[in-house]
């Protein structure tokens, strides 16, 4: 076959295979096409091509026994740093926030006939001070005796507690020094505004703004544990993203096992039917 | 509505991320069939099918669109295949039978096909996969990109950056070569030549 002459002009070799694909314009189509008809080799070298292309054809990849992509890698951003602590560390280290923010802001627990109280800050009524130490005058004495949950209900049961009380009993005192010290200021400086304001009046202003500052830092404190939680919710979800990850790869490894094992039995069977 | 190609790609440059996951479904199976008919190992040819998608996200920017979003992929996968391929060298390009899985291909034969008929079928992808193995890299990547994934010869020629005659004879020589090879029964060495 390959003595037979073929008299097509020029680029045979790329004319052909341009035929072969049907990627050939359709002047030198019909040219080439014409050829066909008078040239036995280029026919044949055709038709062996076109069998070339057909086992080529029976030739696929393999399916992957696994996904090709994660879909969200490309896109996602990469994952923080805090992602690869544990979820129980997260929560612990929510949790030991908490503490050390309650501790800063101060936090005052009271129970008593007006309900359940919380605040924060370094603000306290006067009701609070132990009746050890002196009221300061000027200072009016809350009305509704307050349960105090502190250590000094329990004082002297135990060493510790009685220095303990002593020790709260003396920062109460500094602090409302400090307080009435603070007060004083402003309301020296609110006198200068504010001629012919009485003590009371200036006093009263003095612990509304004191009060006003309390409910800042428990909004403040609000608005932290509402963070704290939401990212624990956060975590908590991508947490079950992860893990349900996982268990997509654990089934997709164990169907592969699977078809592996099935693939060895059915060539122990083949192979024992050829025998 | 289905977008294009490059409208998605113009939405992903936008912020969008689920429109990049799209191009990701809609060319994952092509990039990953291109991978494995270029270096012939699955696990590889998905590294290289992951490897591209994420390139070409890092480099979305920089795409102009003065090519088509698939000849832009095909580009980086077949790079990364050349790098793949010169790292290593001297790796068989061709696995194991063994690892080719009879049950897959059964599930997909026909109701009136023998087993021996899928056993035979079976034989011959892996003597094309061997004779493919044996062809130069250059008329390999041009019997891949227009057998399998139906690129014009214009394409694969500014694809890979040569003259379009250059393409056409890289084809015929490549074909002719298997076609003798097929005929003899196929390499039985799974060498690669580079």
């Amino acid at each position: 076959m390959a003595d037979v002459v073929c008299g097509y002009s020029r680029n045979r070799d790329e004319v052909l295979v341009a035929y072969l694909f049907d990627d050939i314009d359709s002047t030198e189509r019909a040219s080439f096409g014409a050829h066909l008809t008078a040239c036995e080799r280029c026919r044949a070298e055709l038709a062996g091509l076109r069998g070339v292309r057909a086992q080529l054809g029976k030739w696929a990849p393999p399916e992957p026994a696994f996904p090709v992509t994660d879909y969200r890698s490309p896109a996602a951003s990469p994952p923080a740093w805090w992602r690869d602590i544990p979820a129980w560390a997260q929560v612990a280290a929510a949790l030991l926030f908490l503490g050390v923010a309650a501790g800063i802001a101060n936090l005052d627990v009271r129970y008593n006939t007006e309900g359940l109280t919380v605040r924060t800050g370094w603000s306290k009524p006067a009701s609070a001070a132990p009746s050890k130490v002196a009221a300061p005058s000027g200072v009016p004495a809350a009305s509704g005796a307050a349960q105090d949950f502190g250590p000094a209900s329990s004082a002297g049961s135990a060493p510790w507690r009685a220095d303990l009380a002593a020790l709260e009993q003396q920062l109460r005192s500094e602090f409302r020094a400090a307080e009435l010290s603070s007060a004083k200021q402003a309301a020296a400086h609110s006198a200068a505004n504010t001629s012919g304001m009485s003590d009371a009046e200036m006093l009263r202003r003095v612990h509304a703004m004191i009060d006003e500052n309390a409910r800042q830092q428990q909004n403040e404190l609000a608005l932290r544990v509402a963070k704290v939680f939401q990212d624990v919710n956060a975590q908590r979800s991508a947490d079950m993203v992860r893990i349900s990850d996982y268990l997509y790869g654990m089934q997709n490894s164990t169907g592969a096992e699977v078809y592996k094992n099935r693939k060895l039995l059915y060539d122990w069977i083949r192979t024992s039917q050829t025998k | 509505m289905t977008w294009t190609d490059e409208e998605l790609v113009a939405r992903s440059i936008s912020g969008d991320a689920d429109s990049f996951n799209e191009l990701i479904v809609r060319w994952e199976r092509p990039i990953y069939a291109l991978a494995y008919r270029q270096i012939g190992r699955e696990e590889d040819a998905r590294d290289v099918c992951q490897e591209t998608f994420l390139r070409a996200y890092r480099a979305l920017g920089g795409f102009r669109g003065q090519a088509k979003f698939s000849s832009w992929l095909y580009r980086i996968a077949l790079n990364l295949c050349r790098d793949w391929m010169r790292r290593e060298r001297r790796a068989p390009v061709v696995q194991a039978p063994e690892d080719v899985d009879l049950m897959d291909l059964a599930a997909a034969r026909e109701p009136s096909e023998s087993i021996e008929d899928l056993v035979a079928r079976n034989d011959l992808s892996r003597t094309v996969e061997r004779a493919m193995a044996r062809l130069p890299e250059e008329q390999r990547t041009a019997i891949i990109l227009k057998e399998y994934h139906g690129l014009t010869f214009q394409e694969i020629a500014d694809l890979v950056g040569c003259p379009l005659s250059t393409v056409k004879t890289r084809l015929y020589q490549g074909l002719t070569v298997l076609r003798r090879e097929l005929a003899k029964g196929g390499g039985s060495k799974p060498a690669m030549r580079t």
